[in-house]
């Protein structure tokens, strides 16, 4: 969720709190313990990076997706899409 | 005690180069959230303040976990642990002779401070023709540098 919340746009950790709760129509709500924890790991990773911007809220520094970052994301709709796909086959499957 | 304080102390049980890294950037959103949820009512805040210091207990000992279990290098290319690094004010041979274990230790650090600092002084006075205050400066810097000289000579550390 947090490489799909930095697909659009780079952010900093409340903005990616805040859509990320958006994003899941309010079901996940990240504490900062939480965020920050895999943040980490996707720096760790080299999913993500971070950068400092230049502008004058409390929070300077932002993340944005590199491109292993997108690479990944793209794996992971990729293996969901296949998920539904073969979920939405079998509901056929028990409707017939 | 405050949220805030309560909050700094959870944080203070991650490890050291995670709060060099995160924590200051934490304790904003976590100032963020708890300014809206405030808005929102006592429940919700109540709430937040709970979900935040449960996150923190769990992700302190998550990071102490990947921290013992994960390859200092690989934990590097992102994390760099600063007790690792030569810190300013400290002479490159010096560090380096040690690799960090024999730095030298604070009170001496600090004493070169002293001593450069009120040489600093020494040199502003004299050139506002503060000439009383810089014999003032010069008495404290010759003290200063005796201490230094008496630091260097019990850590065995040449001038």
């Amino acid at each position: 969720m947090i490489l799909a919340s930095l697909a659009s746009k780079p952010r900093h950790g409340y903005a990616l709190m805040k859509d990320i709760q958006a994003l899941s129509n309010g079901r996940v709500r990240l504490s900062t313990g939480t965020l920050y924890g895999a943040l980490r790991r996707l720096l760790e990773d080299q999913c993500i990076e971070r950068f400092e911007q230049a502008d004058t809220s409390r929070e300077k520094q932002a993340y944005r997706l590199t491109s292993e970052g997108r690479r990944q994301l793209q794996l992971e709709v990729d293996r969901m899409k296949q998920l539904t796909r073969a979920a939405s086959a079998r509901l056929r499957v028990k409707e017939v | 005690m405050r949220v805030g304080s309560v909050y700094g102390v959870l944080l203070s049980l991650y490890p050291r180069d995670y709060r060099e890294w995160f924590s200051r950037e934490m304790r904003t959103a976590f100032e963020k959230a708890s300014e809206e949820h405030r808005a929102q009512g006592r429940a919700a805040y109540a709430g937040l303040v709970l979900a935040e210091f449960g996150g923190l207990l769990f992700g302190a000992a998550a990071e102490w976990i990947a921290k013992w279990t994960t390859n200092s290098s690989l934990r590097g290319r992102t994390l760099p642990d600063l007790r690792n690094m030569r810190p300013v004010g400290v002479p490159r041979d010096v560090w380096f002779a040690g690799a960090g274990a024999d730095a030298p230790p604070d009170e001496l650090l600090e004493a070169e401070k002293r001593t450069e600092f009120l040489v600093s002084r020494i040199v502003h006075a004299i050139a506002s023709h503060d000439f009383e205050g810089a014999r003032s400066y010069s008495f404290e810097e010759s003290q200063a540098r005796e201490n230094l000289r008496q630091l260097h000579e019990r850590y065995g550390i040449g001038e």
